[in-house]
């Protein structure tokens, strides 16, 4: 079941803070930090910034980009909340904001080559290649070495495979795999429709699925 | 991708198991696709690859999770934004009258007779106007004693306890805590002010035998008293020998308030040339910026007893006079500016720099 901000249940720890206020609250801290108070914009920073901080650093992978994103996207905030007119839940516009600003890096990032996030170690398998299939049967991956060491090699592709994805393919699977939000709700923080959102989703699973099929 | 109330083949399935497993698809989809499922073991094979994806998507070890477990990228963020904050919204220097500005440019200009003048003035009134103030240390005989209501943890209990929880509420003030001893009790502020304070000031000076978690908690809560000079001692200690740089941030933080104190300057300047961890470095340039602001706004330096900084550290020698602080600040931020190991602590106290040169040039 989905909350008002668009969140699945139980998805992350992050999320309990997050709903945990009620939303007449927010419109109270909205409102008074529209009229120049910067303690409760400040209040509004702390209530979500864990979350922002969070997408920033698993889009991203290195802190200090994640630190300029968090920066720009709450200086962007500041800047324009006199604009926010209460169309949407705050949290909906904060999400625009941050995403365009990802987007934004991701897409200079992937501008320039040379300035690539580190990979994740890939822990190569010595021996011929498996179905990746196969090793998903196995509910106690901690008592079986063969199967620990499959496990990083898999986890080591989908990190390959996500490198690839396209900065909004990228964006739209962190959000619905990581922060949990549902495919309407990320298309309303994207300024696009549920369907666009699914055909991304839909391109990205297909991506991981043909980096994994290598092992078969 | 919804449709009316008709039979599924395996080529109308296949794409939306990506969304069946994520709970993406409507109530019919649903109910359609299952269907088709019962009866088509292709399809079920599929879904049971798809399921198998999706359970190892969620378990990649997250870029967040590595990164910022103990939330010092967090707390340097929200610093960073703060300061970024300050800039926006500060109002233009009124460069109109400016009390004992002649005091100021005097001294600037004369450093040694500065410093004559005023360690004088300190001399007279240590020695005289003293005798003058309506409280003193020692206790005359015969006088009036105030006697504390007796301790509910004597001083052998308190160095074997146990803290199991802190719970602080941030709206109320009130601090509650659980200890495991010989006799597990609960303190609460309400009726135990004292004995809490005790506690809590013991986990903060005594970090290492205390889980951080626990430590962070008495930090957090200990941050409406950092006025108290023992609970000052207690966050001073933490901020320069806690082990957890999440700890010594907080404990940093919790002395916001403080900076015009010599002993919490000296705490930021020992912090600036040795903490190894640099989110800790950049918060204490941010205070001792924040230092250096209120200095320009209060030049008297606030009486204060010397702290207990423990067995090998030396305590902080009190400075002479506010320049000679701020000296000392400018060229440890200068040090790091050009020697620091970690590129944005040098960044960050450049920029400090320069906006210290642009206060005085205002």
């Amino acid at each position: 079941m989905a909350d008002s901000s668009g969140r699945t249940g139980g998805s992350s720890a992050a999320l309990a803070t997050v709903t945990s206020l009620p939303n007449l609250d927010e419109r109270a801290l909205v409102s008074e930090a529209q009229a120049g108070n910067r303690t409760a914009f400040e209040e509004l920073v702390r209530k979500y910034d864990r979350d922002v901080l969070r997408l920033a650093l698993n889009l991203m992978k290195r802190p200090e980009d994640a630190r300029d994103v968090y920066q720009e996207a709450f200086l962007k905030v500041y800047r324009n909340l006199h604009r926010f007119r209460f169309e949407c839940s705050f949290y909906t516009w904060l999400y625009r904001i941050v995403t365009n600003v990802c987007l934004d890096h991701l897409r200079r990032r992937q501008a320039r080559p040379e300035d690539q996030a580190p990979e994740i170690h890939p822990n190569r398998m010595e021996e011929g290649p498996r179905d990746f299939f196969d090793f998903q049967k196995e509910h106690r991956p901690a008592l079986d070495p063969e199967r620990t060491l499959m496990g990083k090699e898999i986890q080591s592709r989908i990190a390959r495979a996500m490198e690839r994805l396209s900065p909004r393919e990228r964006v739209v699977f962190e959000m619905k795999h990581y922060q949990g939000l549902k495919l309407r709700a990320i298309g309303d923080a994207l300024g696009t429709t549920e369907e666009t959102v699914k055909n991304s989703l839909f391109r990205a699973t297909r991506k991981l699925r043909s980096e994994l099929a290598e092992l078969r | 991708m919804s449709g009316e109330r008709k039979i599924l083949r395996c080529d109308d399935v296949a794409p939306l198991l990506v969304f069946y497993t994520c709970d993406e698809v409507s109530a019919e989809e649903r109910e359609q696709i299952a269907a088709h499922l019962a009866n088509c073991s292709a399809c079920s094979a599929q879904l049971v690859q798809e399921d198998a994806l999706r359970d190892a998507i969620g378990h990649i070890p997250q870029a967040a999770d590595q990164f910022d477990t103990a939330n010092v990228l967090l707390s340097q963020c929200r610093s960073e934004l703060s300061e970024s904050l300050d800039e926006l919204s500060a109002p233009k220097v009124d460069e109109g009258w400016q009390p004992f500005s002649w005091a100021r440019q005097w001294m600037a200009l004369r450093p040694g007779w500065s410093a004559a003048a005023l360690i004088l003035v300190g001399a007279i009134v240590g020695t005289q106007a003293l005798q003058w103030l309506p409280f003193s240390n020692s206790v005359a005989p015969g006088s009036a004693v105030n006697v504390l209501a007796a301790s509910k943890i004597p001083e052998d209990k308190l160095v074997t306890m146990e803290v199991s929880n802190v719970n602080f509420s941030q709206s109320t003030g009130k601090i509650q805590l659980r200890l495991q001893a010989e006799q597990p009790m609960t303190l609460s502020s309400d009726e135990d002010d004292v004995d809490v304070r005790r506690v809590l000031t013991f986990v903060v000076a005594n970090g290492d035998r205390f889980d951080a978690g626990v430590r962070l908690d008495c930090v957090e809560a200990l941050r409406a008293a950092a006025s108290d000079e023992q609970t000052r001692a207690a966050l001073l200690t933490a901020a320069r020998r806690d082990q957890n740089p999440a700890v010594r941030l907080k404990a940093l933080d919790a002395l916001r308030d403080m900076v015009a104190l010599p002993a919490v300057r000296d705490t930021l300047l020992v912090t600036l040339q040795r903490d190894p961890n640099p989110g800790v470095r950049v918060e204490a340039v941010n205070l001792l910026v924040r230092a250096l602001e209120s200095a320009d706004e209060a030049p008297e330096v606030l009486p204060e007893a010397p702290s207990d900084f423990g067995p090998g550290v030396a305590p902080p020698a009190l400075p002479s006079n506010g320049r000679e602080i701020e000296q000392r600040i400018l060229h440890a931020l200068d040090e790091l500016r050009q020697h620091d190991s970690n590129r944005y602590v040098r960044l960050r106290s450049a920029a400090a720099l320069r906006q210290i040169a642009l206060q005085e040039v205002q």
